[in-house]
Parts: structure tokens; sequence; C-alpha cells
């Protein structure tokens, strides 16, 4: 059984359904998809108990506003809000009570997971939409959101608050150094456009979203030879010829031919995808 | 619309040609095979017959494969990636491919009006007039190299290179769905309306990528798999898509 718990009031900057992705699909050209940072993903679902790759909703920074339509256990996480204390804990929202998504401090997405996860339609196995290649719809505002499962009540139920142990939260003003593998096509980049990528400070350009985060650095230099389209992870570092180099996200394209200098290790991935435009990040080389 | 056994094409019998392949790390989790052999038609032929053998022998951990146009992409669960020289010395103890593997999986027939807003324009750039293009593309049994672009987009290999046009310098905002184009030395069809940048020739009224079967994860979902052969038949009269029913008194 399902039933409708928030209505979604305003959409802000981006709301969507996503959950672990899909596999199993890209021959046939469907990306991935799944939440760009899994790991506060999956901890807003262990908050509430519930499977780590329940569907949750992923909130683009701000704006975003939530109408409660039944009382409801939930967790956030994700994106610091500054003086908040509701991230990376569960709470209670009352009926008619407006859940609203002010301007984080530091990173780009937020999390939120309802007790025993939303309801959403599947395809090839995740609600991860993508509209562009014909695979649903963009939520909207007015929309009816839903749980699966039975309502809770307060009295008998509350699981209370819990929180995620400090050690847990990620602090999103500072990535790390983010490491790379050597791409299929390392060696066709000079070793002195090798030597730039990793020396140089890359800063996220606006023009990045759930397909691609643009960096903004040095211009490299792109092997002259171009290659028949291959094979495409999520995370490659595709250099295209203007040298401003692509990094693949979950919703990119499965193949492409772009020459790949590297790619992201997969548990930075998410380190990443919380960087806003304009902060700068720097790679290093995997040691091995 | 899908022919009861593989028709015969000029891939069928082809004996085995030979195929250097070399597997590459991508990554912790994943290897990429590279096929050396520039005859595209002897990569392809190795990748279809790669794939029929996993599914008989499958691969611990193995999650999932991607084929590109010279390479076939495994990506395998965290921690049992095989390291490369383990995967190469497996892919050649998979039973040879015989001659009957170097088959078009199937023949999918796709009935095409071809009345592309790019036809004029392509049939003059390459000094053919447009019925002349539409036997030309037409008369081959494509194969579908891989999918990719947007779910369910075939690049369709074998076009007369008479048809070779390069891409267009501005891709369309918007291309309707079921539209039949060429691009380079492909052609293809979009599942959905997207942007492209391929020259649009015809159109289609099949469906290539059922949303109900997505719900239910069915692969038939999509009309095209990779390793399928695809031939275009001309249809001389068929309604717009989208063209209101006539109106009655």
């Amino acid at each position: 059984m399902t039933r409708p718990i928030l209505e979604i009031v305003d959409l802000g900057m981006g709301v969507s359904f996503q959950d672990g992705g899909r596999r199993g699909w890209k021959r046939f050209g469907v990306p991935p998809g799944g939440a760009l940072d899994d790991h506060a993903c999956r901890w807003a679902n262990r908050l509430l108990g519930d499977a780590e790759d329940l569907p949750v909703l992923e909130i683009l920074l701000m704006g975003a506003r939530f109408r409660a339509l039944e009382s409801v256990e939930i967790a956030i996480t994700g994106a610091a809000v500054s003086g908040s204390a509701e991230r990376w804990q569960t709470r209670r929202l009352e009926a008619e009570e407006i859940l609203t998504f002010g301007q984080p401090s530091h990173g780009v997405w937020s999390y939120l997971a309802c007790a025993g996860g939303f309801e959403a339609p599947r395809w090839f196995g995740s609600v991860s939409t993508f509209p562009r290649g014909g695979l649903g719809r963009p939520l909207a505002r007015g929309d009816f959101l839903h749980a699966s499962g039975f309502p809770t009540t307060p009295s008998s139920s509350s699981i209370g608050t819990r929180w995620v142990q400090p050690s847990e939260r990620r602090d999103y003003r500072d990535p790390g150094m983010l490491r790379v593998w050597k791409g299929p096509q390392w060696e066709s980049f000079d070793a002195s456009t090798r030597a730039t990528f990793f020396q140089a400070r890359w800063e996220i350009s606006a023009q990045s979203d759930r397909t691609g985060y643009r960096l903004v650095g040095p211009t490299l230099t792109t092997p002259s030879a171009g290659i028949p389209s291959e094979p495409v992870l999520p995370g490659s570092i595709q250099v295209p010829p203007n040298g401003q180099p692509i990094l693949t996200m979950r919703d990119g394209p499965t193949v492409g031919g772009y020459p790949k200098l590297g790619l992201l290790d997969p548990l930075d991935l998410s380190r990443l995808a919380q960087c806003r435009p304009g902060q700068s990040v720097q790679f290093q080389p995997v040691d091995r | 619309m899908v022919s009861p056994s593989p028709a015969a094409s000029p891939y069928d019998c082809r004996p085995p040609a030979p195929v250097n392949s070399r597997v590459e790390p991508f990554g912790p989790n994943a290897l990429l095979v590279r096929f050396q052999n520039p005859d595209p038609d002897a990569a392809f032929l190795l990748i279809q017959a790669l794939l029929r053998n996993l599914e008989t022998h499958p691969l611990t951990g193995l999650i999932e494969t991607t084929p590109g146009f010279h390479t076939l992409l495994f990506e395998f669960d965290p921690g049992h990636r095989p390291p490369p020289d383990a995967l190469a010395s497996l892919l050649d103890q998979l039973p040879a491919p015989t001659p009957s593997t170097h088959t078009l999986r199937r023949v999918v027939d796709i009935p095409v009006t071809y009345d592309g807003p790019d036809l004029d324009r392509v049939a003059a750039q390459r000094g053919l007039s447009p019925q002349e293009v539409v036997v030309l593309h037409s008369a081959p049994v494509y194969r579908v190299q891989m999918l990719g672009f947007s779910p369910g987009f075939p690049y369709l290999a074998g076009l007369d290179p008479k048809l070779h046009v390069p891409r267009m310098a501005t891709p369309r905002p918007k291309v309707p769905a079921g539209s039949v184009a060429i691009g380079g030395e492909h052609t293809g069809i979009y599942p959905v309306a997207t942007a492209g940048g391929w020259h649009l020739i015809g159109r289609t009224s099949l469906t290539l990528m059922d949303l109900d079967r997505a719900a239910r994860e069915d692969p038939d979902a999509f009309l095209l798999h990779p390793g399928d052969g695809v031939r275009f038949v001309p249809v001389t009269s068929s309604p717009q898509p989208s063209a209101p029913p006539p109106a009655t008194q």
C-alpha cells in the first residue's frame, strides 16, 4: 500500500527522486542514475532503519518546500545549513508542517528520506528519472509524493531522534585530494599535460549538472587522433577539444568519443558531487 | 516486424578474422577490452560472440558489459575485478567462436516513410536524387553496433559511403521521436524527442523504447539490442503520427 505524505509546495532549484541507481542497462544506452552523493543518501535511509538504496528525494541547493500531509518520520542528510541542527538526524514532521530547504553554507545536494521509503515509478529498476532520454518527467509543484507501507503513529512507533556520528558527516568545504586512476587514453596525452592536470587547481563550472561537472583551469592539450565512441563510466575525466575537462556524472552518456585522461575513484565521486560552482578541487594519482 | 530467421547478410558467413584484443584496467572495478583489428566487422562479430559466450559462462562478480565500436567494457562488483591478464585468459578459454556464432542476433524490419526535412539537402550534397538516397539507405542489412547517446538510440553500421555526410555543425534543439537519420558513417533512429545533430531523412512509427516494459525491467522494452541486424523498408504513404483524424461532418 502507498499513501501520499508530502506535497511539493515549491521546487526551488530542483528536486528529484533518486536511489541506488540501475545496473545492467548501459548496453542499451541507459545511464545508471542514482543519488550523486550516495554516502549521504545511504545515511538518510540508514537513520530510519531502512535499506540503504530506498528511494529518497535529492534536493539541489535551496528553495524547495514541502507540506506534510500526515505526521511522518523523516531524515535529512547532505548539504550543510548553518545554524540548523536538522541535518544528519531523524525528526518527525507533523501534519500540515512546512519543511523548507534554505541556503546551504556548503555542499550542493541534500537528501530527504521517509520511513519505509518513497514510492515512485521505476524505469529499468530505478526511480531515477532521465527526462532528456524519455524516462519519466521532472517533479512539479503540487505533486503529491507517496510513501510505501502503512502510516506510523507518533505514540506507538516513533523511532526517536537518531543522528549520524560526527566522523561520518562530511565537511563539504574541502573534498580533500581527489584520487584519479589512469584513463583509457592516458598514454595519448603528453607528459606535460598529465602533469598539468595534477598540479592545477580546477574550479567547478556553473555549467555542471547530473550529467557532468565541467572543470575550469589551464587548457589541456588533447591528443590529435580522435577515438571511436567507447564506453564511459561515471567519474570519467573526458577532455573535449577545448581542453577543459568534463567529469562524467551518473546521468552522463554511456558512450563517448572524447579522450579520457582519467577516472575519478568511485569512492570520491560523492565528494566531488558536493563541490559547488566556483569551488576549486585538486586531483592526485592513485598510488598504484 | 522481426524476421523469423536471420536473413542472409554480408556479415553472415564470413570466416572469423584474426582480432587482437588487449585488456586494460579502467579504474578499480572495470576492465576495457579493446579489439585492435581495424576491421570493424571483425571486431563487431567477436564482441557479439563474446557476449553470447558470457551468457552461458558467466563471470563471478560481473555486473554488466557495455559495447563500444571497438571495445567491450566489463564492470565488476567492488573487489571482484580480476587482473587484466586473468580476464584475457578467461576470454581465451571461452569456446571458440564458430561460424554459427558469426551471424546477426536477428534481423528487424523497420518501416520508414522517407520524407525527412533533410532528405533533399542530403541528396543535393551527395549529387544524388532523393529517390537514390532512399534506395541506397534501404538496401543494406545494418548492424546495431552499440546503443547510446540516449536510451535505445542505435548506432547502425553499414551505411553506404555515398551517404556519408558530416554531422550538422549546429544540432537541432528538438528532433521528433522516430526520426531516421544519418550522421558521419552511421545511420540511426531517435527513440525519443531530443536535441540532435544528424540529418533527418525519414521517420518510423515503431516504438524503440516501450515505457510500460521499462517499468517491468523487460529487456524487450528496447526494439533493438546490440548485435541485431536492421533493414529499413520504405513505405510510400503513412499518416503523420501527429496528424489529427480527418474532420467529419
